[in-house]
């Protein structure tokens, strides 16, 4: 395979930044980042790229992709912003289909100008960094994010114009970018969801988290089950029947700086992936057969989750069937923010949109015990299935608590974070967190967030960084392999190969050959330790 | 969690251009009114909550763009709606007379489950001006033979009537709410091995 590389030196005025960049289809590229304003793309060498599946050669490998660069210099038009979607026309439409007669004194509109209007409006609901709304078809309001979506109802109906007129055209909107503001559309089934955004999320990773909020939403209430509603009574308030669930809904999209939270969840929705619970193989495959041997003979179950601090410990499923991760991160959700769990057995349907859009699987849930605070969920088509999977659960504990399994998981519930990978991150100082995911895994390892990233505000910008990483890798129409960036206040790499890609973020200080021997080092620690933060496969009943 | 028994009416006001559909809206919604003329382009969105029945509604009206280059949205703004205003200006007799079609266009866009009893108001504008020109019994008429939709006569520019028209429509679009509770039905058993959850044609971003 020959790949051509092309590196592009950033040269600003104001920022001292640096970036290489490396595309995957081997094209030369034109990129823009935010803070620069020009750059000068260069031809690079051709390499050949043999050692691209093989493990061992990552210095080698990293070293050719970075390392030289030579210096010929093409200008090139400061203005290459291609925004991916970008249908600005469809701004001038949101004049055209909202336009408000001179008196009319709509509570809330869609404007876009923050200093242009007078009436007075909640300042802070405005200056939210990210919003989310959604409606069904006919504009009515079923969820805001912030604020209460009855006094919002006029913007409701201007998003439903947009929307509605740009569909006439059998066209569908996308996103509309105005005023320093994203708004990424999706329209599925009866529904429509906005997010709206200050932040660097791109439409792409908004409609990632758009199509979360809607999979939740079908949990809920199952597709065929919405659909017949609203076959029935276009003109139905999908409120009523989503009341009591709103807490599942804001939880799923309160996981970021937006909400001021700082977590790594937010990297495991970017990402489309999960975390993995670290355990050693050995006390792992004895979780998952004492799960096996407790349930192997009992009918309709589908699925056994175990899981634990949002990280999953173990699956076993029904033979033919696998897990999404969109789906389990829905389970994710229920259990992180129900906690009522804690104290009883429970009995809830859930529906898995991936698995099954249609219909409920009834799901026993329930921690192990109290010393130990793992949540297991069995996951049947049975409705009836209740007090079959409570015994086996009380099987699978009692047989967990002889054989250690359930200390070993406290041990590791107890400490305040992953020993082993922070040693591993503290052995590289300057390494200040990073993302691992496997190509063939939808599994997602990373370190605790420590130092400085535990400020909101430099978190934000750890977020905005990363979002920014993996939009230009998974760019549809120009993905990236190698990104090197030298920042004014860290040092970012993004690195796709074949079997992995891995982002990292470190001090500003270090130099280029310093972060490829940290990455090398990192790489190789993680292929030793694979199957402590992984799970390669997961077993059947 | 019933408990949070919140409604939200859309309502959409119908009729000829400048019979004045802004001016009721924004009367009934602001207390004002201008006799400057402003064509709607499209639609305008008002809110506003009003308690009927001891229940507290807020009213989502949609004010439409009479003039028929504006009408392409139609369909997408009729959808759904749970109550329709129709208006016309008892000075003017063409508006009048196409009332018929200004319904008959919603029953055909918006096709309601139930045609026959879809809540409709008829309001007669302008009835402050001294050329009237449609009687009070023309209209009732026509609207007893539409099986019997309320009428009122209004005046957006006095305040006349706006408040009483905008109650009905409130109380007659909650009644036809209720009719209709027939949500709760649990969906099937999953079936496994079938058409919806066939194993094997999962995308490949497996955990």
């Amino acid at each position: 395979m020959e790949i051509e590389q092309t590196s592009v030196s950033v040269a600003t005025s104001d920022t001292n930044s640096t970036s290489e960049y490396l595309d995957a289809e081997g094209e030369s590229e034109e990129i823009h980042s935010s803070e620069n304003e020009t750059f000068y793309p260069e031809e690079a060498d051709r390499g050949d790229n043999e050692a691209e599946q093989q493990q061992h050669s990552i210095i080698l490998e990293l070293r050719d992709e970075l390392g030289t660069r030579p210096q010929g210099v093409t200008p090139e038009p400061a203005d290459s912003n291609k925004e991916l979607a970008a249908s600005v026309e469809s701004l001038a439409l949101s004049s055209s289909t909202s336009a408000k007669t001179e008196d009319s004194q709509s509570v809330h509109q869609m404007h876009l100008d923050d200093d242009q209007h007078d009436y007075q409006h909640d300042s802070v609901w405005r200056g939210q960094k990210k919003h989310i709304f959604i409606l069904s078809e006919a504009g009515k309001p079923i969820y805001s994010l912030h604020g209460n979506e009855d006094k919002l109802v006029t913007l409701f109906g201007v998003i439903q114009a947009l929307v509605s007129f740009v569909q006439l055209g059998q066209d569908a909107i996308t996103s509309i970018h105005a005023g320093g503001i994203k708004f990424a559309f999706m329209q599925r089934n009866s529904l429509i969801l906005v997010a709206a955004t200050r932040t660097n999320m791109s439409v792409q990773q908004m409609q990632l988290q758009l199509s979360d909020v809607y999979n939740q939403i079908l949990s809920t209430l199952t597709y065929s089950h919405m659909n017949k509603i609203f076959e029935k009574r276009k003109n139905f308030d999908l409120r009523r029947l989503l009341s009591g669930s709103e807490r599942l809904i804001f939880n799923l999209l309160a996981n970021d700086s937006s909400n001021a939270r700082v977590s790594n969840n937010i990297f495991t929705f970017l990402t489309n992936s999960i975390r993995v619970f670290p355990l050693t193989t050995a006390v792992r495959s004895q979780i998952v057969s004492a799960i096996q041997s407790n349930c192997s003979k009992i009918k309709n179950l589908v699925f056994a989750v175990l899981i634990a601090q949002n990280k999953l410990i173990a699956l076993v499923r029904m033979k033919k069937y696998s897990i999404h991760p969109a789906d389990l991160r829905l389970i994710f959700n229920l259990i992180e923010c129900s906690e009522s769990f804690k104290t009883s057995e429970n009995w809830t349907p859930i529906c898995l949109p991936k698995f099954d859009m249609n219909g409920y699987l009834h799901a026993h849930v329930s921690y192990l015990s109290d010393d130990c605070q793992a949540c297991l969920l069995l996951l049947s088509v049975d409705r009836d299935a209740f007090f079959t999977l409570s015994e086996a659960k009380a099987k699978i504990t009692e047989k967990l608590r002889k054989n250690n399994c359930l200390k070993a998981i406290d041990d590791e519930l107890k400490q305040p974070f992953n020993a082993k990978l922070y040693q591993q991150v503290l052995g590289v100082p300057e390494l200040r967190h990073f993302l691992y995911k496997p190509k063939n895994t939808a599994q997602l390892l990373c370190p605790m967030l420590r130092h400085p990233y535990k400020a909101i505000t430099e978190f934000e910008r750890l977020e905005a960084i990363y979002c920014s990483l993996l939009h230009r890798i998974h760019n549809n129409w120009r993905p990236l392999k190698l990104i090197y960036e030298v920042k004014e206040q860290e040092v970012v790499l993004a690195w796709a190969t074949g079997t992995y890609e891995l982002y990292a973020v470190f001090e500003p200080v270090v130099d280029k050959a310093t972060v490829i021997k940290y990455v090398d080092k990192l790489i190789k620690w993680i292929e030793k330790e694979y199957d402590v933060y992984f799970i390669r496969n997961h077993a059947t009943f | 969690m019933a408990t949070r028994k919140k409604s939200l009416l859309k309502v959409i006001i119908l009729g000829d251009s400048s019979v004045g559909k802004t001016s009721l809206m924004n009367q009934y919604v602001n207390k004002r009114f201008s006799n400057q003329y402003k064509a709607t382009i499209g639609a305008d969105f008002c809110t506003k909550e009003v308690v009927v029945n001891d229940r507290v509604v807020t009213m989502q009206i949609w004010d439409t763009a009479g003039q028929e280059r504006f009408q392409s949205l139609g369909v997408a703004f009729y959808r759904g709606a749970d109550c329709c205003v129709l208006v016309y200006d008892v000075t003017a007799p063409n508006s009048f007379k196409n009332l018929d079609s200004w319904r008959d266009e919603f029953l055909i866009q918006a096709s309601p489950r139930n045609p026959e009893h879809f809540p409709f108001v008829v309001l007669g504008n302008k009835v402050d001006l001294d050329n009237r020109q449609v009687s009070t019994r023309r209209a009732q008429q026509w609207c007893q033979s539409k099986n019997d939709i309320p009428y009122y006569e209004t005046s957006a520019k006095e305040g006349i009537n706006v408040e009483m028209a905008f109650q009905t429509i409130a109380k007659n679009a909650l009644d036809q709410e209720a009719d209709a509770e027939v949500i709760n039905d649990f969906p099937d058993q999953i079936i496994l091995n079938s058409q919806n959850n066939r194993p094997g044609n999962q995308d490949n971003c497996q955990c």
